[in-house]
This record gives C-alpha cells, sequence and structure tokens, in this order.
C-alpha cells in the first residue's frame, strides 16, 4: 500500500479552454446564415476557410485540449505535469486562433504565419505537458495510446497547416493543391478527432452509461483501422487514390465498429433514462455512421464533386464532431464547476446537485435545433440553394444558442452569490 | 389510481425508526427537468449507514429500483401521497432494531463501495461519511479508479488517506481521521 498525496487538479484550467471553445462555437454559429452565399458555392472561400478553422481550431482543437486537463487525471490516475505550462499554453493558442481565422477571412497569409506560430507553440507546450506527464507510465491502456495518437496527429496537422500557409507566400510544395487541402482536413479530422474520440469514449462512455466497458477485440478493430487506415487516407490523397480508398475502408470499419459497440452500451445500460447529454452523444455517433458511408463513397467515387464533400464537411464537423463535444461538455463543465464551487461544502451541509446547475429547457432547445439543423443544412448545402443553407443556419443557430445559454448558467456558478446557497431541492 | 403493492399500514418496525436514522431524498423536480436521478439514488443508497433508512420521493412508484436495490438486501414500503407523489422507505432488515436496545461500540473501520457511480456520487458520497468518522476511525472506498479530484478534498479536511490495487480494476482508498 501506497501513501499519496498528489496535487489537486484545478478546474479553471480545463474550464478557461472550453469557455473559449464554446465562444468559438457562438460566433461560428452567428456567422453560418451570413455565409449561406459562399454556402452554395465552392468550398475553397476565404471566408469559408476562415469559417472552417473557426471550428477546427477555436472550437475543436482549445475544447479537445481543454478536456484533456480534466481527463488525462481521469484517465492516467496522475495530474497533468504543469498546469502553469497549460495556462501559457492557453494564451498562445487562443490568441494564435483569433490570428489564424482573422487573416484567413481576409486572406493575408503573412499575418497568417505569426498566428500560426503562435497555435504551433501552443501544441509543441501541450503535447511536453503531456510527454512529461505519461513518462513512466506503467500500464498503458487504449485510451491512453489513442490520446497519444491524437497528439501526435495534432503536431503533424499543424506542421502541415503552417507549410500550407508558408506555401501562398513561397511556394514550395510539390503536387496538387487541393489534393493537399484534403490531406491536411484528414490529417485532422482522422489524425487528430477521431483517435482522441475513440479512446476518451472507450473511458467514459461505460461510466455514463453504467455498462461494461468494450471488449478487447472492439479495442483492437479500432486501433487498428486508425493505425493503417488514417496514413493510408493521408498519404493516398497526396499519391495514389486507390490507397486512400483502402485506408477509406479502413477507418470506416473502426468508425462502424465504435458505432455498434456505443449501440451495444445503449442496450446494456443500467440507467432508466437519457440525460441530454447522452442524447448528444448518441447522435454525434449517428452522424460519425453516415459521415464514414459518405467518405467512403467519395473516396471510391461513388460520388464526386464540391458539393458532396460540403456535405461530408457538415456531417463530420457539424454532425458527428460537434454533437460530440456538445455532449462531452455538458458532462465535463457541470462536473467542474460543482467541483470548484460546491465539493468543498459537500458532506458538510446542503450542496445541489449537477442537474440543479443545468438548464433542461435550453437543452432540449439545443438539442432538437443542432440535431435536425445539421441534418437540414447538410441537405440544402448538397442541393446548392442558398435561401435553403440560411434557413437551416438559422436552425443551427439557435441550437448553438440554446447550448451557450445552458452553458452560461452552469458557469455563473463559479461566481460567488449568497443567495445561490443550498439549491438542492428537499 | 394506483395503489402501491406494499402493506397500506406503514410496518411497526419502520415506524418506530426516529427521523434521524432516515435520509430523505426527493428526486421528483430532477425526474420533471428530464434528469434522471438513478445515480444519485446509488450514491445516497451506498452513503446509508447500516441503521439507516433511505425514503425517497419520486413522481411514480420506482418498481425497477425495488429488484435493483432487493439484491443489495433492502426491503421497502411504499406509501402514495398524491397522483405524483410516491415515498419509498428502503431499509434494510438489520435496521429495525429498537432505539432502546444497548448503544453498539463506536465502530472503527467502515467500507463505501462507489464503483459504478458517475461523477461527482463518488465524491459525494465519500465527503459525507468521512464527515461522520471519529477521530481515529477509518473508512475503506472501493472504487475503480484512482480518485484524483477526491484526493484535494479529502486532504483539505485534514485527513490522511492511503491507496492501493488490491486486483486489476479495483482502487482502495483508506482514509482516516487523525486522532487530534
Amino acid at each position: 500500500m501506497t501513501a499519496s498525496a498528489p496535487r489537486g487538479p484545478s478546474p479553471l484550467l480545463p474550464l478557461a479552454f472550453l469557455a473559449t471553445a464554446a465562444l468559438a462555437f457562438v460566433l461560428a454559429g452567428l456567422a453560418l446564415p451570413w455565409l449561406a452565399v459562399e454556402l452554395s458555392g465552392h468550398y475553397y472561400h476565404p471566408r469559408l476557410v476562415a469559417l472552417t478553422h473557426t471550428l477546427t481550431l477555436g472550437w475543436i482543437t482549445l475544447s479537445m485540449l481543454g478536456a484533456s486537463y480534466q481527463l488525462i487525471p481521469i484517465v492516467l490516475g496522475r495530474t497533468v505535469w504543469s498546469e502553469r505550462l497549460g495556462r501559457w499554453e492557453f494564451g498562445l493558442a487562443a490568441v494564435g486562433v483569433i490570428g489564424v481565422v482573422g487573416h484567413m477571412a481576409i486572406a493575408s497569409w503573412p499575418g497568417f504565419l505569426w498566428s500560426a506560430t503562435l497555435i504551433g507553440a501552443g501544441v509543441l507546450l501541450h503535447v511536453l505537458n503531456v510527454a512529461l506527464t505519461v513518462r513512466g507510465l506503467a500500464r498503458w491502456s487504449f485510451t491512453s495510446s489513442m490520446l497519444v495518437t491524437g497528439f501526435v496527429g495534432l503536431v503533424l496537422t499543424t506542421m502541415f497547416g503552417a507549410a500550407l500557409g508558408v506555401e501562398h507566400v513561397r511556394p514550395f510544395l510539390p503536387g496538387d493543391f487541393y489534393a493537399r487541402l484534403h490531406a491536411h482536413l484528414h490529417l485532422a479530422v482522422l489524425g487528430w478527432v477521431l483517435p482522441v474520440v475513440l479512446g476518451v469514449s472507450a473511458h467514459v462512455y461505460p461510466l455514463f452509461l453504467l455498462a461494461p466497458p468494450p471488449s478487447a477485440r472492439v479495442l483492437a478493430i479500432q486501433a487498428w483501422g486508425v493505425a493503417a487506415g488514417v496514413p493510408a487516407v493521408v498519404v493516398g490523397l497526396l499519391a495514389s487514390s486507390a490507397l486512400a480508398a483502402l485506408g477509406a475502408l479502413a477507418v470506416a470499419v473502426a468508425a462502424v465498429t465504435h458505432v455498434l459497440w456505443v449501440a451495444s452500451l445503449l442496450r446494456s445500460s443500467r440507467r432508466p433514462g437519457f440525460d441530454a447529454a447522452l442524447r448528444f452523444l448518441v447522435a454525434g455517433a449517428v452522424y460519425l455512421t453516415l459521415d464514414a458511408v459518405l467518405g467512403v463513397a467519395l473516396a471510391f467515387g461513388v460520388v464526386a464533386g464540391p458539393r458532396w464533400s460540403l456535405v461530408y464537411g457538415v456531417l463530420g464537423f457539424g454532425g458527428w464532431v460537434s454533437l460530440t463535444i456538445v455532449g462531452m461538455m455538458l458532462k465535463i463543465v457541470p462536473f467542474l464547476v460543482w467541483y470548484r464551487a460546491y465539493a468543498p461544502l459537500a458532506g458538510r451541509g446542503r450542496v445541489p446537485a449537477l442537474v440543479d446547475l443545468r438548464w433542461p429547457i435550453m437543452e432540449r432547445i439545443a438539442f432538437g435545433a443542432l440535431a435536425g439543423g445539421i441534418a437540414l443544412l447538410a441537405a440544402a448545402v448538397g442541393v446548392g440553394h442558398a435561401a435553403a443553407i440560411q434557413g437551416a443556419s438559422l436552425i443551427v443557430m439557435v441550437g448553438i444558442l440554446a447550448f451557450a445559454a445552458d452553458l452560461g448558467s452552469v458557469l455563473h456558478h463559479l461566481v460567488p452569490c449568497p443567495l445561490r446557497a443550498a439549491v438542492r431541492p428537499s | 389510481m394506483a395503489l402501491p403493492r406494499t402493506a397500506p399500514v406503514r410496518p411497526a418496525e419502520l415506524a418506530a425508526i426516529p427521523a434521524a436514522r432516515c435520509v430523505s431524498l426527493d428526486v421528483r423536480a430532477a425526474i420533471r427537468s428530464g434528469e434522471e436521478p438513478f445515480a444519485q439514488i446509488m450514491a445516497a443508497v451506498a452513503g446509508l449507514a447500516a441503521d439507516q433508512v433511505l425514503v425517497l420521493r419520486t413522481p411514480f412508484e420506482p418498481r425497477p429500483l425495488y429488484r435493483v436495490l432487493g439484491k443489495r438486501g433492502f426491503a421497502y414500503w411504499t406509501e402514495q401521497g398524491a397522483e405524483d407523489d410516491w415515498s419509498v422507505w428502503f431499509y434494510r432488515g438489520d435496521c429495525t432494531a429498537s432505539p432502546a436496545a444497548p448503544t453498539p461500540a463506536p465502530r472503527t473501520a467502515d467500507t463505501i463501495d462507489v464503483r459504478g457511480l458517475e461523477p461527482p456520487q463518488p465524491m459525494l458520497a465519500v465527503l459525507e461519511r468521512i464527515e461522520r468518522l471519529g477521530p481515529g476511525q477509518t473508512l475503506t472506498v472501493v472504487h475503480d479508479r484512482r480518485p484524483t479530484f477526491l484526493y484535494p478534498q479529502i486532504e483539505a479536511r485534514g485527513y490522511v488517506h492511503r491507496t492501493d490495487e488490491p486486483e486489476p480494476g479495483v482502487v482502495r482508498i483508506v482514509i482516516e481521521r487523525p486522532q487530534p
């Protein structure tokens, strides 16, 4: 038996990342209806590239970096090596995202480069922090392996993105411009986001659903799908469409295995009902299935063209990734706020339950508008009808604002207020 | 109006239990707001001392809970106050000992199993239990992971703790309230 005196993980560091990420999501949601005309055209438009990076860097990457500061202590059973380093990382990444998105919107590439450098520095600090945290780890689980894989993918994506920026100022890269663009995007989604989602969900979904953990077979299929499929897709997009198609198949097998496992969890769950967070996570898994099928269809040439590519992007970023992150946030943020505001009082007096921190009506609006709105938006960009895109975008915007209102109602518990004491129903 | 399937009159041994030994949990608001309070209920059950009774208030008869808690050795008695107001007493067979019985010796060790509970229910259950520890008494927590968020809360309250893993996937934390 070993005595332990661990430092306590700070909830404020992940909350800073998550709140900033949510702000980026709101800004993207507000911009969406104004970009309906651009969305009805070709996807390579400066404003659409800026919107995409508001989502990929501001919303997705910042939320995943922040969530890792909450999840790493839980998954690895040890606190992060340096939260001070994490605060520096947050500052660099947040300023860098603003710079990258702003300069992309006005197609100013020198300005983009210094902003990308800031993000790169932030990413390196995060990877250094994680590396020093996992140093000497005796047991490597599927989750810890997938997290490390994801961080390697993040570094490669950042370097690839910076190289694409340099290419605008001083051309040096061989090959086709769109092939490089597609490879960069797939490295981000499949090399960074997918491993982290698979790894984290393998650990936390059984906790959320009160269900058994995934079998070794399920984990092995997902691990092999990522390990074999992601490099094949990225290299294949640059060099060989046949290789990309085979890689897409491998990734799709990993994704479908994950979705089937989620479905089996739902069947074996001991929970009598699902809260809003779980509904978002399940909806995200449904969108992952649709996106995987469309991705394979694009890879094999069954469908082609910028309209299908946009549908693929909407289903992936808007459906699978965004709904999954919303679901995760609705689990993580109330816990962190409760921990900061009420854990010191637990056992000594009445404290609110997590449900008391949330705003259920806003969660219902957010779920309906986001889960339904994304489907409508995918259909509208597929048709390429600007008015339909604008209508669907407005629904999505309402969903994002409702989600933000719900998060705000949770976060306001961090503000000291004597009137808020003992709110637990009894 | 559906009637509960238990005795219409509160059993005498249950009626004899003083209110101080009843732990009340009202989940009506949570259920009405769309939440499911299973984890909250199980945390309250995990936090019950051997002589305590859980009085659960729900907007409907919680029949699935009868079987779940029955497997844990709990009997139940149900009372319906209104169409959407049910109170269920969950109690162990040995908790109905006469209050006039001799006071047992103070417990020096206790165990709580929080595996399978969703955060923050394990932390809540543990913090509620350690507040009742006397000087020199210990609480053994059986967990499914090292609770890194719990440790600082325990330390801030002046308790000492040690952790080991007696078998893969099982983490045991022994928390002791130091002698003054």
